[in-house]
C-alpha cells in the first residue's frame, strides 16, 4: 500500500523536507507555474512572496495534493508523492490554511477543530462517542482557546467574522501538530491585534516545525521567515534572506514597488 | 458541551410523545393504528432517511424509495416458498429479512459508491436515474419482481397482530430519530457536515471523502430497507408500480413537507401526507369545491406549494419558528445553535 | 462536558423503553386492543354495508362512472334503489332493499391500477368506513392484490368488478372472493377453434403486450389454438408504451411463412403496431389475421377494408349487434335511470347510458351488483353469518342479460363469450359483426391453466395439445340473433 510506503520510509535529517523539482502546471493556456524548484528544511521558516496571480497559491495545492502538477516531481520526507491524494498527506504530517478560508460553515468552531484533529487521529469513520473523542473534544476546545476562539467554540463556523474564520483555520492547522504548516496569506483581514497574536502564535511554534507561508504583510513575513522566496508569473525571480530580498532591485520592481504597501 | 443540552432537549421532549404513541392503541381506532400511524411511521422512516443524507450530508437522493423497494422484493424473493411469483427461495422469515436488509445495503453501497464524486443537481439527477433504472429492472426481470409483482407475502409469526406492525414501525422510529440525531455528533456524523460544507477541505484533513459519502448512503439504505420491510409486511404484496417515480416523488415530497433540515420533518411530512390522503375526501361538501379524488394530487401539490411558500424549510420549519420566537440570524446549515450561541452569533453580526 | 452523557442516556431508554412495548404485544393476539380485533370488516351490522372499488386514476380512470354506474343500475333494476343524480353515477344510489335488509353505500374507492394504491382504498373502505361487502376492483393485477386482502379477512366479502387477472380465483382460492365474469384468457375463447378448424390455420404467430393482461390473453389464445392441434411459431412481446414496433414486428416471420398472426397489443400500441406491419410486411389481410378484444374498428384504424373476414375475440358482454330480448330490456333500463353518463367508451361526454351499459366495464360491476342481490335473496337477506352468504353466493347461477353464469370450484365465473368478426358494412366502413357463441367457458381451459401451474407470462403456457372442452360447441349468431 502506497501509505505505507510513505509513512515507513526513514526522514533522512539532511535533505529537505519539502523538495520541488521543475513543477509545471498549466491551466488549459495558462501557465501557473512554469518550472518551480524548491528545497525546505527542516524546521526552516520560508515567505514566499509574489503579487496575486504569482502563483502561489498554485504551488501550495501542488504541495498539498489538492491539484497535481503538469509536469515535474514533489517529495516530502524523501518520499515522492506527486501522485499522492491529498487527503494522504496530512499523514506525511502536512497540514494548511487556505487563502479564502475553508471552514465548514454548518459545524461549531470546536467541532471544526475536532475535525481536524479526528483527521489526523484517523478517526474518521467512528458511529459513535468514547472516551477518546471526549479527550479530543478537550483538546479542541483547547486549541480554540489559543487561537483566541475560546468563547466562540460553540457557534457556527458560517456565523464567524472573517478575521475569526481564518484564526480558526489556523487552529485547525496547529491542531494536528504538523511538521509542515503552509499558511496561505493567514495576516490578510486580520485586525492589528489578531496579527501580533498571529506572530507570537507563529514564533512560538517548536523548532522543529517547518513553516510555508505566504504573506502580503512584509512586516508579518520578515519577522518569522529565516529564508525569502519572491514569485513572479510562475516562476522564482528571487530568493535569500529577508534582508537580501529587499535589496534585489527586480523585486522592488516586480513586487514591492507596485504592491509592496498593501 | 453546549450543543448537548440542545440535543438533551429535544430527546426529553420526545418522550411524552413516544409513550403517547405506545399508548395510542388503546385509545384509537383500529384503522387510525393500522393504517393512517402504521403507514405514517414507515413512510416517515424512509423520509427520515432522505433527510438524513440530505441534512448531514448535503446529498439530495432519489433513489431512496428503490431502496425501500429493494428490501421488500427480496424478502418476498426469500420467504415465499412456492408459488408462480419470484424466486421462491423459501427461507426462514428472519433469514429472509437478514438477507433482504444485507442486499438492500449492499446495493446502497454499490450505488452510492457509483455516486460518491458527484454532488448537488447531479447527485439529485443521477439518483433519479437510479430510481428510473430500479423501476425498470424490477419491471423487465420478472424472475425476481412477480411477474407483476410478488403477492401473498407473510410476516414473520412474531409480528402476526395486526398492531405488532405498529409497534415495530413505531420502535424502527424511534430508533432511527435517535440513532441519526445522535449520530450528528460523532466523528463519523461531525466528518459527514464536513463533508456536505468542504469536500476539499475534508480531503486536505486526511478524509475519504467519497468512501465517507458511500458509507453514509448505505446506512440510509439500511434504513431504509427497515422501512421496506415493514411496508412489505402490512401490504402483504410489492409490484413494480409501487417503486415507479411516483412513489419516488411522494417520498420526495413528504421530506420536503415535513422540511429537510429537521428529521423529526419526515414522520410530520409524512402524517400530513397520510391524513391529506385518507381524509381529505371525507370533508363534508369538499367534492362541491371540485376536489375529487381524481384531483388529489393536485390538491396534495397545492398543499406541498403553499407550505414551502410559507417555510422553505417545510413543516418542521414552521414549527421550530414558532418554538423560538425569537428572530435569529440563520445562515445555511447553521442551525441548531444553543441559547448561549444564538446570543453570541448575534453579539458579533452587531460587533461587525 | 460533563453532560454529553446525559442524551445519550436517555436516549438508550428511550429506545429500550419503545422495544420493550413493541416487545410485549408482538405476536400477542390477546392483548385485547381496538387496533388488533377491528381490523376486519364490521361485522354483525343488520345490513349490507357495500364499498365500490372504482378507478378515477391511470390509464382506465376514465372508466369511473362506468363501474359505479353497473353496479347502481343493478341496485335500481333488482332492489327497487334510486339513483341520486340524473347525469352521473358517482353520486350513487339510496334505497337499496333485499328482503328487507339495506344495502347502503359507504365509499367509492379510486384506484389507479397499481396493487397498492387498491390495497389502501379497499383498507379504507373496510376498516375505517366498515364496508363489510366490496364490489370490484377493475384492473387484473388490483384483482390479485384484493382477493389475497379478502382472503386475509374471511368476513368480507367481494364480488370483482372486471378485474381479469387468473389469478386472483385460480390461485388466490379466498372464500370469500368471487367473480362472475370471465378472464382475459376466457375473451379469446373459440378463436383457436375456429382458426384452425375453420379457416384452416396450422401455424400461427403471436404478438401481445409484455404485461400481465397481454400476457393472460395470449395464453388464452395459445392454450386453445394449440390444443386443437395448431402450432404456435412465435411469440413476440413489445412492452408497454412502444412507440416503434418495427423491430418486434421484423422478429415475426413474413406472411408466407406462417398461416396467419394473432394480435393482443392495446392502448395507443394498436395503431402503432398494425402501421409497422402494414410497411414492413404488406397490407392486413382478413384471412390471416385476428386479435383479441383490442382488434376492432375502433381502435385500430389501420384496417384497411381488406381486413374484413379477420376474426376478434370477446370481452365480458356480446358484440352490439347482438339483440335478444334480455339485452334489449338491460340497455332500456340504463336510459331510463339516467339522463346521460360521461362513461369512459364516450370519452367522458355526456351520452346516453347505454353506450356505457353496453360495454364490459359497466356490465362486469352490474353483474357483481345482481349477484349481490341474488345471493342475498338466498339467505333471506340474513347477513350476519357471512359464511352463509358465501355459500349461497358460490351456488349462484345468474341469467344475466348476456348470458348465464355460475362459478367454479375457485367462485370463478362459467361464461359465455361472443366472438365477432369484421365486415364491410353498407356504406363501405369496417365494422364487427357477431359471429359465434361460445357457451360456458371456464378458466381452466381444458387443464392448460391450474392451481399449480405458473401465470401466463412470454413462454407459459407451452404449445400442447390437449381436449378443449368447448370445441366444435360454437353457437352460430346470424344477424344478430344466436341460434341456439
Ligand atoms: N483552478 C484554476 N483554473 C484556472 N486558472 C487558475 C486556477 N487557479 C489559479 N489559476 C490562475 O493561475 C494563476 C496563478 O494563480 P494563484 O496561484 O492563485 O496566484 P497567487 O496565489 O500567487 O495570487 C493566476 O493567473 C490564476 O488566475
Ligand atoms: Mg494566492
Amino acid at each position: 500500500m502506497a501509505e505505507a510506503d510513505t509513512t515507513d520510509a526513514e526522514p533522512d535529517g539532511a535533505a529537505p523536507i519539502v523538495q520541488v523539482r521543475s513543477v509545471r502546471v498549466a491551466f488549459g493556456g495558462l501557465l501557473a507555474l512554469r518550472g518551480i524548484d524548491l528545497d525546505v528544511a527542516r524546521g526552516e521558516r520560508l515567505a514566499i512572496l509574489g503579487p496575486n496571480g504569482a502563483g502561489k497559491t498554485t504551488l501550495f495545492n501542488v504541495i498539498a495534493g489538492d491539484i497535481a502538477p503538469t509536469g515535474g516531481t514533489v517529495a516530502i520526507k524523501g518520499v515522492d508523492c506527486t501522485r499522492l491524494p491529498s487527503r494522504r498527506r496530512p499523514r506525511l504530517g502536512v497540514a494548511r490554511t487556505y487563502q479564502k478560508a475553508r471552514t465548514f460553515e454548518g459545524l461549531s468552531v470546536a467541532d471544526n477543530i475536532y475535525l481536524a484533529l479526528a483527521g489526523h487521529r484517523r478517526r474518521h469513520r467512528v458511529p459513535w462517542r468514547s472516551a477518546v473523542d471526549r479527550r479530543m473534544r478537550a483538546e479542541a476546545e483547547r486549541v480554540a482557546e489559543s487561537v483566541r476562539l475560546g468563547d466562540h467554540r460553540g457557534t457556527a463556523a458560517g456565523a464567524l467574522a472573517h478575521g475569526q474564520r481564518r484564526q480558526l483555520e489556523l487552529g485547525m492547522a496547529l491542531a494536528t501538530e504538523p511538521e509542515v504548516l503552509m499558511l496561505d496569506e493567514p495576516a490578510s483581514g486580520l485586525s492589528r491585534g489578531e496579527r501580533e497574536h498571529l506572530v507570537t502564535l507563529l514564533e512560538a511554534l517548536p523548532e522543529a516545525v517547518t513553516v510555508l507561508l505566504i504573506e502580503h504583510d512584509m512586516d508579518v513575513a520578515f519577522r518569522i521567515a529565516g529564508r525569502v522566496v519572491v514569485m513572479a508569473d510562475g516562476e522564482t525571480i528571487a530568493a535569500g534572506t529577508p534582508d537580501q530580498v529587499r535589496g534585489d532591485p527586480r523585486v522592488h520592481e516586480i513586487y514591492l514597488g507596485s504592491e509592496g504597501g498593501t | 458541551m453546549r450543543t448537548g443540552s440542545t440535543v438533551n432537549r429535544r430527546t426529553a421532549a420526545l418522550l411524552p410523545l413516544v409513550a403517547f404513541l405506545a399508548a395510542l392503541p388503546s385509545m384509537a381506532p383500529a384503522f387510525f393504528i393500522n393504517f393512517v400511524m402504521t403507514q405514517t411511521l414507515m413512510l416517515g422512516l424512509a423520509a427520515a432517511t432522505i433527510v438524513f443524507l440530505a441534512k448531514y450530508g448535503g446529498m439530495v437522493s432519489l433513489a431512496q424509495f428503490l431502496l425501500f423497494g429493494v428490501a421488500g422484493f427480496m424478502y418476498g424473493n426469500a420467504a415465499l416458498e412456492a408459488g408462480s411469483r419470484g424466486l421462491n427461495l423459501g427461507w426462514h422469515p428472519w433469514a429472509a429479512v437478514a438477507s433482504a436488509l444485507a442486499v438492500t445495503t449492499a446495493a446502497a453501497f454499490a450505488l452510492g459508491a457509483l455516486a460518491s464524486r458527484t454532488t448537488g443537481l447531479y447527485y439529485l439527477m443521477l439518483t433519479l436515474v437510479y430510481a428510473v433504472i430500479g423501476y425498470f429492472v424490477f419491471a423487465q426481470i420478472t424472475e425476481i419482481s412477480g411477474p407483476s409483482g410478488i403477492t401473498s407475502i407473510e410476516r414473520p409469526e412474531l409480528l402476526a397482530a395486526p398492531v405488532s406492525l405498529y409497534y415495530t414501525a413505531l420502535g424502527l422510529s424511534v430508533l432511527a430519530y435517535i440513532g441519526f440525531r445522535a449520530l450528528g455528533r460523532t466523528a463519523f456524523g461531525l466528518a459527514l457536515q464536513g463533508v456536505r460544507d468542504d469536500p476539499v477541505r475534508m480531503a486536505s484533513l486526511g478524509f475519504n471523502v467519497p468512501l465517507h459519502r458511500t458509507l453514509a448512503f448505505a446506512l440510509g439504505g439500511f434504513v431504509a430497507g427497515l422501512g421496506g420491510l415493514v411496508n412489505v409486511w402490512w401490504n402483504g404484496q410489492i409490484d413494480p408500480a409501487s417503486i415507479g417515480i411516483g412513489p419516488t416523488l411522494i417520498l420526495l415530497i413528504i421530506a420536503v413537507i415535513g422540511g429537510v433540515s429537521h428529521f423529526e420533518g419526515a414522520w410530520l411530512g409524512a402524517f400530513v401526507y397520510v391524513l391529506m390522503f385518507t381524509y381529505l375526501r371525507d370533508l363534508p361538501l369538499i367534492d362541491r369545491i371540485g376536489i375529487t379524488e381524481a384531483r388529489f394530487n393536485t390538491v396534495i401539490g397545492a398543499i406541498v406549494l403553499l407550505i414551502m411558500v410559507l417555510s422553505p424549510q417545510g413543516l418542521a420549519g414552521i414549527a421550530d419558528r414558532l418554538r423560538r420566537r425569537l428572530p435569529r440570524p440563520r445562515r445555511p446549515g447553521a442551525e441548531r445553535p444553543a441559547k448561549t450561541t444564538g446570543r453570541l452569533t448575534r453579539a458579533e453580526l452587531i460587533d461587525e | 462536558m460533563r453532560r454529553l452523557d446525559r442524551p445519550r442516556r436517555t436516549a438508550a431508554l428511550l429506545a429500550a423503553a419503545a422495544l420493550a412495548l413493541a416487545g410485549c404485544t408482538d405476536g400477542g393476539d390477546s392483548t385485547g386492543l381496538p387496533a388488533d380485533e377491528g381490523a376486519g370488516p364490521a361485522s354483525g351490522g343488520d345490513g349490507v354495508r357495500l364499498g365500490i372499488l372504482g378507478e378515477c386514476e391511470g390509464p382506465f380512470g376514465g372508466f369511473h362512472e362506468d363501474v359505479v354506474g353497473g353496479t347502481s343500475l343493478a341496485m335500481v333494476n333488482h332492489a327497487g334503489a334510486q339513483v341520486e343524480s340524473a347525469t352521473s353515477a358517482l353520486d350513487g344510489f339510496t334505497g337499496a332493499e333485499v328482503a328487507g335488509t339495506p344495502i347502503e353505500l359507504v365509499g367509492i374507492g379510486c384506484g389507479d391500477d397499481t396493487a397498492d394504491r387498491i390495497l389502501e382504498e379497499v383498507r379504507r373502505l373496510v376498516e375505517q368506513l366498515g364496508a363489510n361487502v366490496i364490489i370490484g376492483p377493475l384492473s387484473g393485477d388490483e384483482g390479485i392484490a384484493v382477493a389475497e386482502y379478502a382472503a386475509e379477512h374471511p368476513d368480507l366479502t367481494v364480488l370483482s368488478g372486471i378485474s381479469g387477472s387468473q389469478e386472483q380465483t385460480l390461485q388466490v382460492q379466498a372464500p370469500n372472493y368471487f367473480r362472475f365474469f370471465g378472464d382475459g384468457a376466457m375473451w379469446n375463447a373459440g378463436l383457436g377453434d375456429i382458426l384452425h378448424n375453420q379457416e384452416g390455420w396450422d401455424s400461427v404467430a403471436v404478438i401481445a403486450d409484455d404485461y400481465s393482461f397481454g400476457h393472460t390473453s395470449a395464453a388464452g389464445f395459445i392454450a386453445e389454438f394449440c390444443g386443437v392441434g395448431g402450432q404456435v411459431d412465435t411469440r413476440v412481446f413489445p412492452p408497454l408504451g412502444t412507440t416503434d414496433y418495427s423491430p418486434y414486428i421484423a422478429q415475426l416471420p413474413g406472411p408466407d411463412e406462417v398461416d396467419g398472426y394473432f394480435w393482443a397489443v392495446g392502448g395507443t400500441g394498436t395503431q402503432a403496431a398494425l402501421e409497422a406491419f402494414v410497411n414492413a410486411k404488406g397490407d392486413l389481410t382478413g384471412d390471416q389475421h385476428a386479435g383479441n378484444l383490442f382488434f376492432n374498428p375502433d381502435l385500430a384504424q389501420a384496417l384497411g377494408t381488406d381486413i374484413a373476414g379477420a376474426y376478434v375475440g370477446g370481452f365480458a358482454t356480446l358484440p352490439g349487434d347482438v339483440t335478444t330480448p334480455a339485452i334489449e330490456e338491460y340497455l332500456a333500463s340504463a336510459d331510463e335511470t339516467w339522463e346521460s353518463l360521461p362513461g369512459g367508451v364516450s370519452g367522458n361526454e355526456p351520452a346516453p347510458p347505454s353506450t356505457a351499459a353496453a360495454f364490459g366495464f359497466f356490465y362486469g360491476y352490474y353483474s357483481a351488483g345482481v349477484a349481490l342481490i341474488e345471493g342475498l335473496e338466498a339467505v333471506e337477506g340474513d347477513v350476519s353469518d357471512p359464511t352463509a352468504l358465501h355459500a349461497a353466493l358460490s351456488d349462484l347461477t345468474l341469467d344475466l342479460p348476456y348470458g348465464q353464469v355460475s362459478l367454479d370450484e375457485n367462485r370463478s365465473g362459467i361464461v359465455d363469450v361472443g366472438l365477432s368478426q369484421l365486415v364491410v358494412d353498407d356504406d363501405g366502413e369496417i365494422v364487427q359483426e357477431a359471429v359465434a357463441i361460445i357457451p360456458q367457458v371456464d378458466q381452466s381451459f381444458g387443464g392448460a391453466f391450474g392451481p399449480d401451474t405458473p401465470s401466463p407470462s412470454r413462454d407459459f403456457p407451452p404449445c400442447e395439445e390437449r381436449d378443449v372442452p368447448w370445441e366444435g360447441e360454437a353457437i352460430p349468431v346470424v344477424d344478430g340473433v344466436p341460434q341456439r
